[in-house]
């Protein structure tokens, strides 16, 4: 009986072992097909960005001019950064970008988008017309404001000659002081669109009785707007101000056609002046060195945001 | 006044050189593809870095040419120099810009000077004439601005690096040729007052509104809406290459709406001692050898079909006035009755002229490019207050001593020796 008994304890934790061994088995022929399908994916990956990225941290420690061999030069490109007037100067001009993007399109879009939310009718038309800037190519977008905005064939000759003439003969692109501005309204134009229906889905998505329950608490429209509606679309939010800030820093090709950083750098940002050094000045090593630096101000940002998940805010 | 051909574009031409080329060189295959002109620089450049790239490699000039010299990408193409005799067809100064360290790697092409156009029918109309002399230019650009007409339709919207033919202009038509010889081959630098003086004094044109109605408007206007304004009277004159032949009559004429006719006159002399006549002598590209070519004898026979033959080359002058400006050795009679009267008068001027030694120089042909990137990126500077032409001078002294150092000044010609 006895024996019986032990028998039937081994086989009980034989059958339970070989239960956890064909377990562990089977998890580990899941992870390995996981594996398969993302192998060509990940060697893609190795070959279009992990490869270009290694070359370009080699060649930022090097003097290259873009053809022909590199010459190990350290530190220098970074230090050389650190002294170059027109880095800074370029810097500035995309913290001012980020300082622009972070008010006006997101502005305008908790706006348009509480609008929308508030009609049925027509709103998908008013959907399709803010998203169509957003789908036209940037080149289209900026040759349309180009001509605009020229100030002897666009809108402010236009005006003039129905008398009113204060925007007659301003060079919103030529003048030193508007240029910087002038490109961030067109590439505005272009954005906001965007962040519209990008906070309309995250409306859409706040429970209804929360306003009940606020309006029946004595809330006016603005209380409801930031006890409700915010908190309500801060996931969205939050996503909206890291990809404006990556994407203020990172800016490039709206500045690049309408005025390629000029008149004499007022609207130049660090990914045109990056250009600028590997493909006119053939620096194409102290070029490297500029984008690792923005890549790794980038990086900050995307920890910042993953350290402000992991202390559990809704993002 | 005898029109213009209509205009045929580059494919057309190609598709004729794929033709006759296949005819006369068997055994080679000629395949063309077409770049944006806007990327191929680019494109190419990153071709053949990675060890591609076309057999024939053109270039934006003998500056841009040196940066691929220095990274031995291009073949040597001293034993075609013979074979083809090249050293007879083509222009002795011009094939010297090709050269580095004795050998010849790129063959120039698209010879160019810079040119006053003026609007004929306008300055008929108001009985102006091209000026001859500083005093002339100065009191005619008063009178048209204050007449409310923009003396020079000009703008770099488009093309921020097109400033540069305003310091080249100014200092070879102030400073002088021979000026600008010492300084390129020598060692007076561009510091000396006579530089300066003649930065000053396009600044003060620019900051008096006559380069494109104001400075603000310099910098924004685009190519297309100046052209316009030259076409349509509202500016009087530009001050452009002699490649605006190519696209002029866009913009004058029934095409543009207008009943006006285009003219030129060499840029007048802005200082005593400056010749009446001064072309600035400019290779706007050129054509090389891939070193990694598979076929560096086809793709030297074709450069030789492309660039030397007198016959061809004048042919697709006159069909596309300035665009394949070979630097032959032309004269009169070369040149086809088809082609453009005002085309024709500049070529042979031009030539004339340079025989005589009356040539200056463009600083995207004889400036090394480190030095042609800050003529074209700081002078914005100046124009807005941010630097003194005295500062800007000092700045390029150092850039070109430096490139002058590493060797990377191509060869001078001294003015009256061509």
């Amino acid at each position: 009986m006895e024996v019986n008994e032990q028998t039937l304890r081994s086989a009980a934790r034989a059958d339970s072992a070989s239960k956890a061994g064909s377990g562990r088995a089977l998890r580990r022929r899941r992870r390995l097909s996981a594996w398969l399908f993302m192998l060509p994916l990940i060697l893609v990956n190795a070959l279009v960005i992990l490869g270009p990225s290694l070359a370009t941290v080699y060649y930022s420690f090097t003097e290259w001019s873009g053809i022909g061999p590199a010459e190990w030069v350290g530190l220098q490109n970074y230090t050389d950064i650190l002294a170059d007037g027109d880095f800074w100067s370029a810097l500035g001009n995309n913290l001012l970008w980020t300082v622009i993007f972070l008010t006006v399109p997101i502005t305008m879009g908790l706006g348009g988008a509480f609008l929308l939310s508030q009609i049925t009718r027509f709103r998908m038309v008013f959907r399709i017309l803010y998203f169509i800037p957003y789908v036209m190519a940037s080149v289209v977008n900026a040759a349309l404001w180009q001509n605009i905005l020229d100030p002897g064939r666009g809108i402010g000759s236009a005006l003039a000659g129905i008398g009113i003439p204060w925007l007659d003969g301003v060079s919103f692109f030529g003048n030193e002081r508007l240029a910087l501005p002038a490109v961030a309204f067109v590439d505005n134009w272009h954005w906001w669109g965007f962040v519209v229906l990008l906070f309309l889905t995250a409306l859409q998505s706040v429970d209804k009785e929360l306003y009940e329950a606020a309006r029946m608490d004595g809330a006016g429209r603005w209380q409801q707007f930031v006890n409700v509606t915010i908190p309500g679309i801060r996931a969205t939010l939050v996503f909206v101000v890291l990809m404006t800030i990556i994407g203020s820093l990172l800016v490039f090709d709206y500045i690049y056609i309408i005025t390629q950083g000029g008149p004499a750098g007022a609207s130049e940002v660090v990914g045109t002046l990056m250009y600028k050094e590997a493909f006119a000045r053939f620096e194409a090593g102290y070029a490297a060195a500029l984008g690792l630096g923005m890549s790794f101000m980038s990086g900050i940002i995307v920890m910042i945001f993953l350290y402000l998940r992991r202390r559990g805010w809704e993002v | 006044m005898e029109q213009p051909r209509r205009r045929r574009g580059p494919g057309v031409l190609h598709e004729e050189h794929r033709e006759a080329f296949r005819e006369g060189e068997q055994g080679t295959k000629l395949d063309v593809t077409f770049q944006p002109p806007s990327e191929i620089d680019r494109l190419v450049r990153t071709a053949l870095q990675g060890g591609e790239g076309p057999d024939i490699v053109p270039t934006p000039g003998p500056a841009y040419a040196g940066e691929y010299i220095d990274a031995n990408l291009f073949a040597e193409l001293d034993e075609y120099v013979n074979r083809y005799k090249w050293d007879d067809k083509l222009l002795g100064w011009a094939l010297d810009l090709g050269r580095s360290e004795g050998k010849l790697y790129a063959i120039p092409y698209q010879l160019q000077t810079m040119l006053l156009y003026f609007n004929a029918t306008l300055f008929e109309e108001k009985g102006l004439q091209a000026p001859r002399d500083r005093d002339e230019l100065e009191g005619l650009a008063e009178e048209l601005s204050g007449q409310g007409i923009v003396p020079f339709a000009a703008g770099i919207g488009d093309e921020p690096a097109a400033v540069e033919w305003f310091p080249t202009v100014f200092w070879n038509h102030f400073s002088g040729p021979q000026a600008l010889y010492e300084a390129l081959s020598r060692e007076t630098p561009f510091s000396d007052a006579v530089f300066v003086d003649a930065i000053e004094l396009f600044n003060g044109y620019v900051q008096k509104g006559w380069f494109g109605g104001s400075r603000q408007k310099f910098f924004s206007n685009g190519f297309d809406a100046l052209h316009a304004d030259f076409g349509d009277g509202k500016a009087a004159t530009n001050i452009e290459g002699s490649w605006f032949m190519a696209t002029a009559a866009e913009f004058f004429g029934q095409k543009a709406g207008n009943e006006n006719e285009w003219d030129w006159a060499p840029l007048p002399p802005m200082q005593s001692g400056v010749p009446r006549e001064l072309y600035e002598l400019g290779i706007g590209s050129t054509i090389s050898v891939n070193a990694r070519s598979g076929n560096t004898d086809g793709a030297a026979a074709f450069i030789d079909y492309l660039v030397a033959d007198k016959k061809r080359a004048a042919e697709y002058m006159a069909a596309i006035p300035s665009a394949f400006n070979a630097p032959l050795p032309f004269e009169d009679g070369d040149f086809p009755g088809s082609m453009d009267e005002r085309v024709r008068r500049q070529l042979v001027s031009l030539s004339q002229a340079t025989d005589r030694g009356n040539f200056g120089y463009t600083n995207w042909t004889f400036w090394p490019s480190k030095s042609t990137v800050y003529i074209q990126e700081e002078i914005q500077k100046v124009l807005t207050g941010d630097m003194t032409a005295a500062a800007y001078c000092k700045g390029l002294a150092d850039v070109f001593a430096e490139e002058r150092k590493e060797g990377a000044v191509p060869k001078i010609i001294e003015p009256g020796g061509a």
